[in-house]
């Protein structure tokens, strides 16, 4: 017993006590929910059984009816559209933004520290803001364009099926751009002055040295920020009820939101779960992309 | 023997701060030129500007007859190794080597040829397709100075190379630059801190202080005969001892303290104050009374010299023979009259 107090106190005791406190925290709070919803997802589930555990089997004819809903294949284009263009738009918009910064004129890190305004505010009042700028009659976004002469009459944004998942779009690049540009600019920053004046001499111009050099040297961080921002958009919600609410016709219903409303609005436990699983294999994939790229950091 | 780096009246600004003041230098072909100074003196900023790293305010900068002032780096055809060596982490050794070739539109195999000849002549050849990372000090030296010989440039430029290496390592790198330089007939610029370092290695040694030159020529000149107080401190090791004194009367003897008298070998002004500079290995112990006394404080002996200093540590004394000194003894000294420096106290000027 003496031993086990004092292995506590300065010894292995203790730091398994630490490890463990996080271990219990993370099983209780992610772990058992997170098997709980993979198991539901194989269960029929109802208004009867929804407090019990063992319900009947399903099997994987949840996965089955998902797929065979008529808005599938939908929300699936939406889901990618939103996605990819969501990611594209943060990190091209946000390195470039980032390189821009780096530069060193005045003010520079003053104003890179106002960008984070924009992570800051919560998503449904970025949500509620962007939907006025995109509403379709008295909208900013609209008075702007039309100003400049590049629309002649008002695009409906939100309710055009044609425009609506893009409205989506348009807001989570704006929300997600500080926390890209963020990354990037500490990866810039990581990069040694001297590689730079080495290439210098060594003859490479602007556009080689940041292929050369910027680049490889962020490999890294780039990787980091592309799979933290495919869990970040994959989570994104709030700009949905906001500005959309996955309309019209669910033309902008992307898959964690139609997950939200099998469960929580039809009270269809199993195919939300299900649809969730689903994503939870994507998030996974690209979590693994992330751990490997961090293992594989290049140190001078 | 024609310039092969120019330097007009050069000025350089950081905002308030006047780093360069019309600095004029002249680089020969095929030379090794050391420019040295304490920290802040100006020596690396002028071998940035050289490189092209920073804009220089005003003057003028030719480099092989071509003026340069305003040619962006990449277009000076000059190589530099970092006092951090700068090798790029992820490419290997071999990457390292042929970055600037492939740059330039050298063929792969060309360039690989290229870069095994280089790795040849220092001693990297076993290391090619390793990472910088993977690499001990001494040899991420090399391959700094591999990357800059592939280019055959118009001149090397080095900033500290080896303040990152052991003192071991750092004495074998000095001949190894040094045997490099002088088989390839480069121009060099050495920058460095240690006076040792440039007063071994470089033909012609540059001494800057506060943004000027204080002084230049070959090495010994400046050991024999520098021009003021800070030259004559900076150079040699152990440094300068430095005494004030009023010149006798008969113009041929410094007056120190009590009665101590440091011989001339000339005339000087009777009657005036002077500080006189000895050299520590220049201070003999004498066999009689001697001219000059100190107490000693402090004895160190390496074997091959003994290290005297006196008790207020004004004074060092070098010996190749063993002395059996020892702490608070009173000394005699001899000192050569031809080997004592006079300087002025205000100015510090040769006198």
């Amino acid at each position: 017993m003496r031993r086990f107090l004092a292995s506590l106190r300065d010894g292995v005791g203790f730091d398994i006590l630490l490890v463990g406190a996080a271990m219990v925290f993370l099983i209780a709070m992610a772990g058992l929910p997170l098997i709980y919803n993979v198991l539901m997802s194989f269960q029929q589930v109802d208004m009867f059984t929804l407090g019990s555990l063992i319900r009947p089997w399903a099997g994987f004819q949840n996965y089955i009816d998902v797929v065979r809903e008529p808005a599938f294949w939908l929300v699936t284009k939406n889901t990618f559209i939103f996605v990819f263009f969501s990611m594209g738009g943060q990190f091209i918009i946000g390195f470039a933004l980032a390189l821009f910064f780096a530069q060193n004129f005045p003010g520079a890190s003053t104003i890179r520290g106002l960008f984070l305004v924009s992570w800051v505010m919560p998503g449904l009042v970025v949500g509620a803001i962007w939907s006025w700028i995109l509403a379709g009659d008295f909208g900013v976004l609209n008075t702007i364009l039309k100003g400049l002469g590049i629309i002649q009459s008002n695009v409906f944004w939100k309710s055009d099926p044609a425009f609506s998942i893009w409205a989506v779009v348009i807001a989570n690049i704006w929300l997600g751009l500080a926390f890209n540009m963020l990354l990037l600019s500490v990866g810039l920053a990581a990069i040694p002055r001297d590689l730079y004046e080495a290439a210098e001499l060594d003859g490479a111009n602007a556009f080689q040295r940041f292929w050369t050099i910027t680049l490889p040297m962020m490999r890294s961080t780039i990787g980091a920020v592309l799979s933290l921002g495919l869990i970040g958009t994959l989570q994104q919600f709030d700009l949905f009820p906001a500005i959309t609410e996955g309309g019209p016709a669910n033309t902008s219903t992307v898959a964690q939101y139609w997950s939200w409303q099998m469960s929580f609005q039809l009270y269809d436990f199993a195919k939300g779960a299900t649809i969730s699983v689903m994503m939870l294999v994507l998030v996974l994939i690209a979590s693994i992309i992330y751990v490997r790229s961090t293992r594989h950091e290049v140190r001078g | 023997m024609t310039a092969q780096i120019e330097l007009k009246n050069i000025d350089k600004h950081y905002g308030a701060f006047h780093a360069l003041k019309n600095v004029s230098l002249s680089i020969e072909k095929g030379s090794f030129v050391a420019l040295v100074g304490p920290s802040g003196c100006g020596k690396s900023t002028l071998l940035r500007s050289i490189a092209g790293l920073e804009t220089i305010t005003s003057g003028d900068l030719h480099i092989a007859g071509k003026e340069m002032t305003g040619v962006p780096p990449r277009h000076r055809d000059i190589a530099m190794v970092f006092q951090s060596y700068a090798l790029y982490p992820h490419m290997t050794v071999e990457e390292n080597l042929t970055y600037s070739l492939r740059l330039h539109g050298v063929g792969k195999t060309e360039a690989k040829a290229k870069a095994a000849e280089v790795a040849a002549t220092t001693g990297l050849s076993a290391l090619l397709s390793r990472y910088p990372r993977q690499l001990s000090g001494g040899q991420r030296q090399r391959v700094a100075m591999g990357r800059a010989i592939i280019r055959n440039p118009k001149a090397f430029l080095f900033d500290e190379p080896l303040s990152n290496l052991d003192a071991a390592l750092r004495v074998q790198m000095r001949k190894e630059i040094r045997a490099l330089h002088d088989r390839l007939g480069a121009t060099s610029v050495y920058v460095t801190h240690d006076q040792i370092e440039a007063m071994t290695m470089a033909d012609w040694v540059v001494v800057m202080r506060d943004g000027i030159i204080e002084q230049q020529g070959r090495p010994l000149d400046l050991y024999d005969h520098p021009v003021n107080r800070f030259v004559a401190g900076f150079i040699g090791s152990p440094a300068m001892n430095f005494v004030d004194g009023v010149i006798a009367e008969d113009g041929r003897g410094v007056v120190v303290g009590a009665g101590d008298r440091i011989p001339l070998a000339r005339q000087a002004e009777p009657g005036r104050k002077v500080v006189a500079g000895v050299r520590p290995e220049n201070l003999r112990v004498a066999e009689g009374a001697g001219s000059f006394h100190f107490e000693v404080g402090n004895v160190e002996s390496t074997g091959s010299a003994t290290y005297l200093t006196s008790k207020d540590g004004a004074l060092q004394l070098v010996q190749t023979e063993r002395l059996g000194f020892s702490v608070g003894d009173r000394v005699g000294l001899d000192i050569d009259p031809a080997l004592v420096h006079l300087f002025d106290p205000q100015s510090g000027a040769r006198i």
